[in-house]
């Protein structure tokens, strides 16, 4: 103990002076203030820090600065929203969007297909381009005549904003039905199938390699069989889905979209890791401008499709309950009530912002931990981070394992948006703020250091919330009259000012390791 | 002569240099051959070649009758090839235990081979709940070799095991290499002389990126010229 004192000396000093300055934080404001501070800079943190792991998950193993993940928060937010609001878009997308993907499923079949195949060199060099061609244009054709119940950006009354408005009062806009007018159901089906089949063959063709796979997997047919099956019952069964949807409990309804934009986001990772990101890992100047054009591209279709304006997420019925009862008193009064806050110490606590969103936080900051300790994946990634080619060597797909490491980082961003968009409503820059905390989470914790990561994100929340509540309340000068009030600019200025000093400190931040 | 492994004529680029400009080794099943030449004459781009890390535009490798050369590195290695490259690469985040532990390539493989490991180098069974940084720089390179051994390899590839070493921990290494080597074949880059020598049975000279000599090792022993001429050593 004693020697791990001596060499992290500095360390032990710079954390004991912010413990210090908590203190001092908690001595200029009443008991139940702070504790409410506390909470808010708890929760802020737990959401930069589902930004900030993914991203520094990514970053340690893929050396990719994935300057979309902010981007990603938000469409995580958008998409929970969606299915939270909206149920019946979700169920009518749900049929296309198996149809669109069942096509890769059959990956292991391709590379069959395409040695019976005999071309010339150059017919082999257009072929797959040509494939994704047709299979873009058939999509073009298909995708905007298949009929989808949706919202409409321009007309206010059935706006994301009404609809979100009505439906945090527990009423739900009727929506009309959408039917097939402009195309036949078959052969809108039939199409998507086939578009799916065909720009799956090209983009397999695209990346082969010399040697091929020389045998089917039934797992690939299984998997191929059960989505066609499963895209048939959400079509034949898509009235009474989305009647099922609209009648269950909010609560399961609310774990129902926040699944759906984690899966997503995961699917979104994988899809973005596979296509974009592959083919420039020794271009890194490339993959910066990929990602940031990503971000602003995922922001303008966001804009496309919800529309500018902002709007809220209503709570589900475990975190929206009010009357006389409320705020609850105790936790077993709030389980009874649902009440949306709960008295600590006098002060008002509520509850989905300030206490679910860090327990939350915690419980997937114990699962990563767990994941990179005390798995085989874990272990992978912990190698990879240090030296991929090694791992490579010893016989590891490190390029599966860079896949599932983006597409678990997008996840986490996604999760984080879809648990925000409750507390903190929805907005197309929600995702850019919290990305700046996020980095400077990352460089105050450490770039690549997961604790550091966790540690960063709750001193920026708490940083931001404290100052917050000081401009509030005013922070009175010692033996002078003054009351120093912090102006809301001071806010994002702060982090970006214990950022400098602790960095000036420890260059590789808190927990960072020297290079 | 059965050859376990087989580079016919590879010529592999880095970057825009041309690294290897025709190399040819030929490894009978269960020897030690050595890649002898000076710094930067290629004998390491030959091992990362034959391992698909630096992949070779032209030529064949052929491992167990099978041309390996255009499959991606983590499916030759899969083949059966164990690699324990320059400077060991030991993973420094990762336990002496986990280190063994990811070189498995079917799950229970380490428990089995645990005790032939241990049995080869004794020290690592007291260091394994030691992280991979603090080990010396001797443990290190059990470790590295260890590790190859997990997995079940027909061939290891290793890369100057006696780099940095202390003559006491050469000999020891030595010993367990020869030991290994009963078991499976070993093509290994020295650019110490003795310890090549006493080790291998067959040798490549590799020069400017071409092999140049081949042969016995016993035979090129007594052949002061060319060792003077390619080796620069006495």
């Amino acid at each position: 103990m004693n020697t791990f004192l001596r060499k992290n000396l500095v360390l032990t000093i710079t954390l004991s002076v912010i413990v210090g300055l908590f203190a001092a934080a908690a001595q200029g404001m009443e008991s139940k203030d702070f504790v409410i501070t506390l909470l808010r800079g708890l929760s802020v943190g737990s959401l930069t820090f589902l930004v900030a792991s993914g991203f520094s998950l990514i970053f340690g193993l893929l050396d990719v600065l994935n300057l979309a993940h902010g981007t990603l928060f938000m469409i995580g937010a958008y998409i929970g929203w969606t299915v939270f609001v909206r149920p019946d878009t979700f169920v009518d997308l749900l049929t296309p969007f198996i149809l669109t993907v069942s096509g890769f499923a059959l990956r292991d079949v391709y590379p069959l297909l395409s040695d019976r195949i005999r071309l010339g060199l150059r017919m082999r060099r257009i072929l797959p381009w040509a494939l994704i061609l047709v299979s873009v244009i058939l999509f073009s054709v298909i995708l905007p005549r298949y009929p989808i119940s949706i919202w409409s950006v321009e007309n206010y009354g059935q706006s994301p904003v009404t609809f979100a408005f009505m439906a945090d009062q527990a009423t739900r806009l009727p929506t009309v039905n959408a039917a097939f007018e402009e195309i036949a159901a078959p052969l809108a089906l039939g199409g998507l199938l086939l578009a799916s089949l065909i720009g799956a063959f090209g983009i397999s063709l695209l990346g082969q390699t010399v040697q091929s796979a020389s045998r089917i997997s039934w797992k690939n047919l299984v998997g191929f069989i059960l989505l066609l099956i499963v895209a048939g019952l959400t079509f034949i069964f898509n009235e009474s889905l989305t009647g099922f949807l609209l009648g269950i409990n909010s609560n399961w309804l609310f774990l129902i979209s926040v699944l759906v934009a984690v899966a997503c986001g995961v699917g979104l990772g994988a899809l973005m890791e596979a296509t974009l990101i592959r083919p420039l890992y020794s271009r890194p100047i490339y993959q910066l401008m990929l990602t940031l054009g990503m971000s602003a591209i995922g922001i303008e279709m966001v804009r496309a499709v919800w529309g500018r304006p902002e709007f809220v997420m209503p709570k589900p019925a475990l975190f929206n309950g009010s009357g006389d009862s409320c705020p609850a008193v105790t936790f077993a009064d709030w389980w009874n009530h649902h009440c949306s806050t709960i008295l600590l110490l006098d002060g008002r606590v509520r509850i989905y912002n300030e206490i679910f969103i860090p327990i939350i936080g915690l419980i997937v900051l114990i699962s990563i931990w767990i994941l990179l300790q005390r798995t085989r994946l874990g272990m992978i990634i912990r190698a990879g981070v240090q030296d991929r080619e090694m791992v490579e060597a010893l016989g590891i797909n490190v390029q599966r394992v860079f896949t599932m490491v983006f597409a678990l980082g997008v996840g986490l961003a996604a999760l984080g948006g879809a648990l925000a968009a409750p507390s903190m409503g929805l907005s197309n820059g929600m995702g850019e703020s919290l990305f700046l905390n996020a980095l400077i989470a990352l460089a105050i914790g450490g770039l690549t250091n997961y604790p550091g990561a966790a540690l960063g994100s709750v001193l920026v929340g708490l940083i931001q919330q404290f100052i917050i509540k000081y401009g509030q309340i005013g922070i009175a000068i010692p033996f002078t009259d003054i009351v120093f009030k912090p102006t809301p600019p001071l806010v994002p200025a702060s982090t970006v000012l214990m950022m400098v000093i602790i960095l000036l400190i420890l260059p590789n931040g808190l927990l960072g390791k020297k290079e | 002569m059965e050859h376990i492994l087989e580079v016919q004529n590879i010529h592999t680029f880095i970057g825009q240099y041309h690294i290897l400009q025709g190399v040819d080794v030929r490894v009978p099943k269960g020897s030690i051959t050595a890649l002898l030449g000076r710094n930067g004459a290629g004998k390491t781009t030959t091992l990362k070649s034959i391992l698909g890390l630096t992949p070779p535009r032209e030529g064949k490798v052929i491992f167990e009758g099978r041309e390996v050369r255009g499959m991606k590195s983590f499916d030759i290695a899969a083949q059966g090839i164990g690699f324990v490259p320059e400077h060991r690469a030991i993973f420094r985040d990762l336990t002496v235990e986990e280190n063994l532990k990811i070189a498995e390539r079917v799950k229970g493989e380490y428990l089995r081979k645990r005790d032939f490991i241990f049995n080869l180098f004794p020290d690592l069974s007291r260091l394994i709940a030691l992280s991979g940084a603090s080990l010396s720089g001797g443990q290190q390179q059990m470790l590295a070799i260890a590790r190859a051994l997990v997995a079940d390899n027909r061939l290891l590839l290793i890369d100057e095991p006696s780099e940095g070493l202390a003559p006491v921990i050469i000999e020891h290494m030595m010993a367990a290499i020869r030991q290994l080597s009963q078991d499976s074949t070993v093509v290994l880059v020295e650019q110490n002389f003795l310890v090549a020598s006493q080790l291998a049975e067959n040798y490549v000279i590799i020069e400017e990126g071409h092999s140049v000599k081949a042969g016995a090792m016993k035979d090129l022993v007594n052949d002061k010229a060319t060792i003077h001429r390619y080796l620069g050593a006495a």
